[in-house]
């Protein structure tokens, strides 16, 4: 491999720099609100809150409502006209919301009466339920009008007892904080103690209330107004009270004008209260098209008001890749309402880095420990791009050619199985010339015929050199040995470029020895059906051929004649064996083959014959039984049992006594 | 004459006819059979000459052994020589005559070459 001199080294760096920033919220390390009301959330709530009502009750839901959401109330005095000509003074419901409108709203007084104080005053007792006692010690106070505080308690106390469940509980906390601070309000101010420990977890990301979002956000409005009015810290923890913004916030959509109201009572607790208020921190979404030399950080509460008080320190900064920290209590400066860094002074190599940043100022604040992950990207230039073909013995001296981008090479190259085809080219950082090595860097071969594409990964070597050989007897499997002008293209791409970079180098003619036949290459059909499956049946076992089992069969059930056969079979074996004798065997062969058909032979027919016997003397003594003269054969035959013995003398075979 | 000798040669026929058992006469036909192939061979020998010499002879010694055998067997199982062979059952007779067959048979392949 030819060794490039290295000319022109930052050539193609231009002159602009150019960075782009990128953040994104990770809160993996620490719990950080990942639900809150971003403006719009706000504006649809309070457009919720804002519509027209049809009696008393959604007239407060939305007045209060948008009182708490800190917006104007449209239509005061409609409202005012309603309120009065709804009003009915002998219900304590309706004597609650028109006092808690009246105090929402200014100059809108209610006539109050002796009997109206008696009514409410006589609602506050253990008889009443908690709604009632709520409702009528709400009014007695929106009125100004006096109560025993230390009786309401009493009262309070002994509905607990009775309502154990959280919706009284929650308004017997919300009637606490109305009564005057010289009662003994710490029996009901541990309750909120008790209902912390009754809210379930939802994944370590929600806490609520299986009563369900209603119920989990007037208890947090509940529990903080009494907080404050005690001015004692409520013991729910950092962690808890940002489950509880998780869990009231993902809910962007409201059923109904009493859960709109009651999330806007808590959003109007979260981020008024005197003890916690959790902090929000979004980064700046800006188009990726802008150039950006800050890091921009939003810094709000649960409703997207700024926290402008506020002092946001980066504390440290790493980088993903490499772990060295770039940054250290970096301080964030303000600018309308936007925090902003200058990050790119310390001139950071592209990459993602982790940010901890920390927001202060404020005793109250929550979750103001806030990780971001910083992407840092970049513009990356092709440069020192030479091709060349390479004879593999050396013996010729290469040539190589410049290529610039995005030009492409004038001549292509042609390249057989003798020699290699080099490329060689450096990545570098547009801005700040230094090599680059992005994740993705390819070579790809295009068959301008055939279309098809061979792709390989170039490696940088220990200078972030890049080398591309292409051995093309090596590789002829992979380019299915098909000769031709394949179209040569890089490939750069990384999740920190800006510009991924796809390069027609130039044209490279590949000649292999043996081409194979073009109708190889054909694209494979993927989707063609497969072979069916055949259900296969066990393969039944071997038997003997069914003549043999048939003869063997007839054998058993005939036994008789089974010597019969045997014995004219064997003979006819015999003669074969004559036959065979003849052609094919000698005589020791023969014998034993003869011994062998000849002893069954002789067995055979041994019975055969003693059994042809044996019937022949039965039949002679039955002819000789029944008389000498009823048989024709008798007359001439001897008798079977000769008196004289002298006759059964053995005469020779030979003998010739024709007798007829 | 010749009177007499057909009248001999028409009682003989007619004797043989009525008094011969069948099974005998199995026997007189294969006898015959065996005759005219031997004579028959001889006759080949005259007229085409004896090239395979041992086969001719083989054939004819065939011919002459299973006719002097067949003899044999006709003798023994004929009823009325019941009283020389009172041992020998005309199943042993048969038995006996195919055995000779086999040796024979084995001499006249072994020379048939």
């Amino acid at each position: 491999m030819q060794v490039l001199a290295l000319v022109e080294k930052y050539r193609s760096v231009l002159a602009v720099g150019r960075f782009l920033l990128t953040l994104a919220l990770s809160g993996a390390q620490a719990l950080t609100p990942s639900h809150y009301l971003s403006l719009s959330d706000v504006a649809r709530l309070q457009n919720l809150l804002s519509q027209q009502f049809t009696d008393l009750e959604s007239a407060y839901y939305s007045v209060v409502g948008l009182t708490k959401l800190g917006a104007t109330v449209p239509d005061h005095e409609v409202r005012k006209t309603f309120v009065k000509s709804q009003l009915d003074s002998t219900s304590v419901d309706s004597l609650f919301f028109a006092a808690e409108i009246s105090r929402a709203i200014s100059g809108c007084e209610i006539p109050v009466s002796n009997e109206t104080r008696d009514l409410l005053l006589a609602a506050v007792s253990e008889d009443s339920t908690m709604t009632q006692i709520h409702r009528a010690v709400s009014a007695l106070s929106s009125l100004g009008l006096p109560l025993a505080s230390q009786e309401v308690v009493g009262s309070l106390t002994a509905r607990i007892n009775k309502e154990d469940n959280v919706m009284a509980i929650t308004m017997a906390l919300q009637t606490a904080s109305q009564l005057s601070q010289q009662a003994e309000l710490g029996g009901i101010l541990e309750e909120i103690e008790d209902l912390t420990a009754r809210l379930d977890d939802l994944g370590g990301l929600y806490l609520q209330f299986e009563e369900g979002l209603e119920a989990t956000a007037m208890f947090v409005t509940a529990a903080y107004s009494l907080s404050d009015h005690v001015d004692m810290e409520p013991p729910i923890k950092e962690d808890q009270v940002i489950q509880l913004v998780n869990s009231i916030f993902s809910k962007k959509s409201w059923d109904s004008l009493s859960e709109a109201f009651s999330v806007a009572s808590a959003a109007a607790a979260l981020s008024g209260n005197r003890f916690h208020v959790p902090v929000v921190v979004t980064a700046q979404v800006t188009s990726p098209s802008l150039s950006l030399s800050d890091s921009q950080l939003l810094v709000t509460d649960v409703i997207s008001q700024p926290l402008d008080s506020a002092n946001v320190v980066v504390e440290s900064a790493y980088a993903v890749a490499s772990k060295t920290a770039i940054l250290n209590q970096a301080p964030f400066t303000i600018n309308d309402g936007i925090f902003e860094l200058n990050f790119m002074s310390s001139q950071p190599a592209s990459g993602y880095y982790q940010f901890t940043i920390a927001v202060t100022g404020d005793s109250r604040l929550v979750a103001n420990h806030v990780e971001l992950k910083v992407k840092v990207s970049t513009e990356v230039a092709v440069t020192n791009m030479d091709l060349s073909v390479v004879d593999k013995d050396q013996s010729i001296g290469t040539k190589t050619t410049r290529v610039d981008y995005p030009s492409k090479a004038k001549s292509s190259f042609t390249a057989d199985s003798h020699q290699n085809f080099a490329m060689s080219f450096q990545l570098v950082d547009v801005n700040t010339g230094v090599e680059l090595t992005p994740h993705q860097t390819f070579v790809r071969l295009h068959n301008q015929k055939t279309g098809q594409e061979v792709v390989f990964v170039a490696e940088p070597d220990s200078k972030n050199l890049y080398k591309f050989e292409l051995d093309t007897a090596e590789r002829k499997s992979e380019f299915d040995s098909i000769s031709g002008t394949y179209s040569l293209y890089l490939i750069v791409g990384d999740a920190t470029l800006e510009n991924p970079i796809l390069w027609n180098v130039a044209d490279v003619i590949l000649k292999f020895v043996d081409e194979e036949a073009p109708a190889t290459v054909q694209p494979k059909t993927l989707y063609v059906p497969k072979p069916e499956i055949q259900h296969l049946f066990r393969e039944p076992e071997k038997k003997p051929p069914t003549v043999v089992s048939n003869t063997f069969t007839a054998l058993i059930l005939g036994r008789k004649i089974t010597f019969t056969i045997l014995f004219h079979l064997g003979h006819a074996a015999m003669l074969g064996l004559m036959y065979v004798y003849w052609t094919h065997l000698n005589m020791f062969q023969t014998l034993k083959y003869l011994a062998i058909i000849g002893g069954v032979t002789f067995l055979a027919g041994n019975r055969m014959l003693a059994q042809k016997a044996v019937k022949r003397y039965a039949c002679q003594m039955r002819l000789a039984q029944m008389g000498p003269r009823e048989s024709l054969m008798v007359e001439r035959k001897p008798s079977p049992f000769p008196d004289n013995k002298d006759f059964s003398a053995v005469r020779p075979l030979g003998s010739s006594y024709l007798q007829t | 004459m010749s009177n007499s000798v057909i009248s001999v040669i028409s009682r003989f026929l007619d004797e043989y006819g009525t008094t011969t058992p069948n099974k005998l006469k199995v026997v007189d036909a294969y006898l015959l059979y065996i005759l005219l192939t031997g004579a028959l061979q001889f006759l080949y020998c005259l007229l085409v000459g004896t090239f395979p010499f041992n086969s001719f002879l083989s054939g004819f010694i065939s011919c002459v052994g299973s006719f002097i055998l067949a003899v044999c067997l006709r003798i023994q199982i004929n009823p009325q020589n019941k009283g020389d062979f009172l041992s020998i059952s005309p199943e042993r007779a048969f038995a006996d005559f195919l055995f000779a067959h086999t040796v024979l048979h084995l001499v006249v392949m072994n020379f048939i070459g």
